[in-house]
């Protein structure tokens, strides 16, 4: 298709709140038969398209803000055939995938490379024109496609292992998992803010992935470094390292109950470990556990209400000489009285109020 | 750094770091494995390092965070350089006395020397403290030497020697057959040859082939894996890459379990430091051998120590072992021959290479030459690592060495295999200790734990202990392990809370017989040994539990309570502060009581009493009236 051809008669309309943007645009366009229309502020490129009705609407995302967002939203229904692109100098994922939910037919990184901005304005103008000519629902099909597209702007971040339309079912299933981690862990929080949480967990969790090359054989050590970091392994990781690896799901709960090394439930802020190996056995570790699961309230195996401590047998630490013996985040201790246990958990408990 | 190229290069390397270490008149080694970590031995090495300096002697005394020392019990441990003087309890405060004595021979520093309970005597140097003399530290030698982290202290005591030996002139099955000739045995447990299973792998067709540490040691009650990864890993590597150059691998892996996360790092830094030096990758020496190591984290599961399961394991699934109609040194990992090994077994290997055949031969028995490392722990006066030549006498150990039971208590049993093997009483107590004879009394090797047990023990807790264990350990894929267990858990728990009938011992008898014969792996095969041989040996035991409902150790808690004698009690209240459920009541004459219905038994009382009073006292539960 040719979009010079198809749409001849379209608008830029560049959003440049800085300033900065219009050169770069202006250049990447240069010789394409379409006119730039600049407005210095979102307010002002509201009413511009409003009026102009544009092809294409570049926002040149300069902070981030609500304000921002919210125009990319109002766009949608005060130009419905404008086709917005946002640039943005601090892209992260999130930033792209909120423009990308708001509509946003793609997404570029700033400085932009001129040949990208320019082939993206032609598909977007392409489309612009479609739309207009009133498209069937099977075109509109493709947009989703297109809207995915943009994503690869972020390096393959998005992409590996998941095919794009998987991409959106995952979102909506993520906003969904945002909310019951949110109120599983007791936390309130806004639905954005838990879905930010949520995108940071899987940013984490590739760059934990990428530390083993995505390869499938390292799961177990993977779902390791999971555990460490997050202290268990959340639902919403656990599915996008399915997707990633290409392993199915069931098969990492396979593992994940197998070994004794994962938790598939929230754990607390520290660990209280009581070796329950031989040579503590014999000198009085289910004693040590009675003593300590009465004065925590608690039994091997839970969390406090307050997502404060869990409390766990564990086989063999190998500090036999110790024995019995209880390791409390990574220290060791000797067979703790109630009173010197009581005195441990209370510093835990400042030193958290510290914090 | 450089690589080194050559031999030479090596031999060069190492004169200049001896020269280097003996620049110092003195060393302190301060051990830094986990048990004397516990005891804050970290901050002590800091602390050491920090006076040196405020001193100025920084030229003269040097402070080395070593492996583990072995004397658990008395740590934390800290050892003077050359004249293995060694100082015991070491706390912060001690550092100027310990400075003072090395510089003017002057400073108080009895109390850290071991008291000789017999004499009344202090002992000062390693040799003389009879935990110490009696070994045979073959293994566990270096560890006092050298900082783990550091590849030149290896280096420095004869560290890669083994390996420049073989490379520099003997072919592989000339090593192969050294290691076949020495007889080393499996230190993993079966005391399968070492040299015959590389044979198999070596032979067996298809490339590459693998080589494997198996250091995820889930036995309870046995850390020498541990200690020897925390303070010799280069040992373990050398011995590696030996074993791959004589069965012709090209690529190894370290199965370490995560809960061990210092035998991880040391592990680690040993093959960033091995491979920097060009030990380890492309051309070793400049031998054309190439060979590299991985480090695989273990999640966490007993089973996965066996060969099949571990190697699943490392390939990313769940870690379940599979039948052996084909051994894992034929078809293991990714089926492909691939030999696996326990971190002891590797270990020793460098040692036969470079001081041959014949000398290791000299050490151990006929059929099982060589030396073996046991955690000697539990109601044991001196717990922590030992190392012995094969064929010491059980009594040897526990009394030479262990130092006996503390407390005056009476001596019960002994368990060897961990939940593989089982009790051996007194009677056996002269049974010299190797791979085959521990097998004749119905118990084994295993990897090496010993775990004494005194009067206060109780056998069927202690069958059940294992068998609890076992049963969460099953993997579930066998109907007579998974099954077996379980319903041998029901019956011991049935005894164990006074509920035991008659008919229960034949048939625990006959279900481990079953058990024994038709389980899938050696998990489930020898699952039910810690039960067999406690009722072999201490079948009164079980018998008056059914019978008289009757604990004689008082630790079965169903059959206990606790009472407080009013006669002895002395209304002190530390009962009273100890308790976690205010289970105890100040009567009106002044003294306490046990409030029965809120007691948990959890022993906290009776821990608390002080022992000139000893007024909290265990009952049999039937006397307590209701
Ligand atoms: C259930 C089970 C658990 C085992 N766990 C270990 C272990 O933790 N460490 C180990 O070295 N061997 C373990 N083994 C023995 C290994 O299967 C294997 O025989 C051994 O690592 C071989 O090394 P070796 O010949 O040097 O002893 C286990 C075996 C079974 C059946």
């Amino acid at each position: 298709m040719d979009a010079n051809k198809s749409a001849p008669q379209l608008n830029v309309l560049v959003i440049d709140a800085g300033g900065s943007f219009v050169e770069e645009c202006r250049k990447a366009l240069e010789g394409e038969k379409c006119e730039i229309v600049v407005a210095g502020s979102c307010k002002e490129g509201l009413l511009s398209a409003e009026t102009d009705q544009p092809g294409v609407v570049i926002l040149d995302l300069e902070t981030n803000d609500i304000s921002e967002f919210k125009m990319l939203g109002n766009l949608g229904e005060i130009a419905p055939d404008s086709v917005p692109i946002v640039v943005s100098r601090n892209a992260t994922v999130n930033v792209a995938v909120d423009s990308m939910k708001l509509g946003a037919f793609d997404f570029l990184v700033r400085p932009v490379n001129p040949k990208k901005l320019l082939e993206s304005v032609r598909q977007a103008l392409n489309y612009s024109a479609m739309q207009r000519e009133g498209q069937s629902s099977e075109q509109r099909a493709d947009k989703h496609d297109l809207l995915l597209e943009g994503l690869d702007v972020f390096g393959e971040a998005y992409s590996i292992g998941l095919e794009k339309r998987e991409f959106l079912d995952e979102l909506g299933r993520l906003e969904s998992a945002a909310q019951s981690h949110a109120e599983s862990l007791g936390q309130v929080k806004t639905k954005e803010e838990a879905i930010a949480e949520i995108h940071n967990d899987l940013l984490d969790a590739d760059a934990i992935m990428w530390k083993y090359d995505f390869q499938k054989n390292a799961l177990i050590q993977i779902l390791l470094d999971v555990q460490e970091q997050f202290r268990w392994l959340p639902r919403h990781i656990l599915n996008w390292i399915s997707g990633r690896l290409n392993i199915p799901l069931s098969d990492i709960y396979v593992i994940a109950n197998f070994y004794e090394a994962f938790s598939l439930e929230p754990r607390g802020r520290h660990s209280i470990q009581v070796c329950t190996g031989t040579a503590c056995h014999v000198r009085g570790a289910s004693e040590l556990l009675m003593k300590i699961s009465a004065t925590l309230g608690i039994e091997a195996g839970q969390t406090d209400s307050s997502q404060e401590f869990t409390l766990e047998t564990v086989n063999c630490i190998g500090c036999c000489a110790l024995a019995p013996v209880v390791q409390i985040d990574s220290q060791y201790y000797r067979n703790p009285s109630k009173e010197q246990f009581e005195k441990i958990i209370k510093s835990l408990k400042d030193e958290e109020a510290l914090v | 750094m450089t690589r080194l190229e050559t031999h030479d290069d090596l031999k060069k390397f190492r004169d200049g770091v001896v020269a280097q270490r003996n620049s110092k008149a003195t060393w302190l080694a301060v051990c830094a494995g986990t048990g004397c970590r516990a005891y804050g031995a970290d901050k002590l090495a800091e602390a050491l390092e920090e006076e040196v300096k405020k001193r100025g002697l920084e030229n003269k005394i040097g402070v080395r965070w070593t492996g583990c020392h072995g004397f658990c019990e008395k740590g934390p441990l800290v050892v003077i350089q050359p004249s293995d003087i060694c100082y015991q309890g070491v706390q912060i405060k001690d550092i100027p006395a310990i400075l003072d004595k090395i510089c003017t021979g002057k400073g108080d520093v009895e109390k850290l020397c071991y008291l000789d309970e017999g004499s009344g005597k202090r002992l000062e140097k390693l040799d003389e403290i009879p935990f110490y003399k009696f070994q045979k530290r073959i293994v566990l030698e270096h560890n006092v030497l050298i900082d783990a982290s550091e590849i030149s202290d290896y280096i420095a005591v004869g560290g890669y020697s083994a390996l420049s030996k073989v490379l520099s002139g003997m072919k592989p099955e000339a090593v192969l057959n050294e290691v076949k000739k020495a007889n080393l045995r499996g230190r993993g447990g079966g005391g399968f040859p070492a040299g015959r299973k590389w044979e198999t792998t070596r032979n067996a067709p298809g490339e590459p082939k693998y080589v494997i540490v198996n250091a995820d040691e889930g036995d309870p009650g046995a850390y020498m894996d541990r200690s020897i990864l925390e303070g010799n890993p280069h040992a373990v590597l050398e011995g590696l890459i030996i074993g791959a150059y004589a069965i012709g691998a090209s690529e190894g892996f370290i199965y370490v379990r995560q809960e061990y996360p210092l035998a991880r790092n040391h592990a680690q830094k040993a093959i960033d430091q091995a491979r920097e030096y060009g030990l380890l990758g492309e051309d070793i020496l400049g031998s054309r051998f190439s060979f590299d190591v991985t480090i695989h984290r273990g999640a966490g599961a007993f089973v996965s120590g066996e060969s099949s399961a571990l190697m699943s394991a490392i390939e990313g699934h769940v870690g379940e072992p599979r039948p052996k109609y084909i051994r894992t040194s034929e078809k293991g990992l990714w089926n492909k021959p691939s030999c696996l090994n326990n971190v002891e077994t590797w270990a020793n290997v460098p040692h036969i290479i470079t001081k041959g055949v014949e000398w290791f031969c000299g050490m151990g028995t006929k059929g099982s030459p060589g030396t073996k490392i046991f955690s000697l722990v539990g109601k044991v006066k001196n717990t922590g690592l030992v190392e012995v030549p094969m064929g010491m006498t059980l009594r040897d150990i526990v009394y030479k060495i262990g130092g006996g039971i503390p407390g005056g208590k009476k001596f019960k049993a002994v368990q060897t295999g961990g939940p593989s093997g089982g009790v051996i009483p007194e009677s056996l107590m002269d049974l010299p200790v190797d791979f085959d004879e521990l097998s004749n009394v119905g118990s084994m090797m295993g990897s090496g734990g010993l775990i004494v047990m005194d009067e206060h023990t109780c056998m069927v807790d202690t069958a059940r202990y294992y068998t609890r264990f076992l049963a969460n350990e099953s993997c579930g894929k066998c109907v007579p392990c998974r099954e077996g267990m379980r319903q041998m858990l029901n019956i011991l728990n049935r005894i164990a809370s006074g509920e035991g009938r008659e008919e229960d011992l034949p048939l625990i008898e006959e279900l481990a017989e079953f058990m024994e014969a038709a389980s899938l792996c050696a998990l489930g095969q020898s699952a039910p040994f810690p039960v067999a041989s406690t009722l072999k040996y201490f079948r009164e035991e079980y018998e008056e539990h059914i019978r008289e409902k009757r604990c004689r150790a008082g630790v079965c808690q169903d059959l206990i309570a606790y009472e407080i004698d009013h006669a002895k009690c002395k209304a002190c209240g530390l009962c009273q502060k100890a308790c976690p459920t205010d289970a105890i009541d100040k009567s009106e004459d002044k003294v306490f009581t046990v409030v029965q219905e809120k007691c948990i038994k959890c022993g906290a009382c009776f821990s608390a009493c002080p022992d000139k009073f000893s007024a909290v006292i265990k009952v049999p539960a039937f006397t307590i009236k209701k």
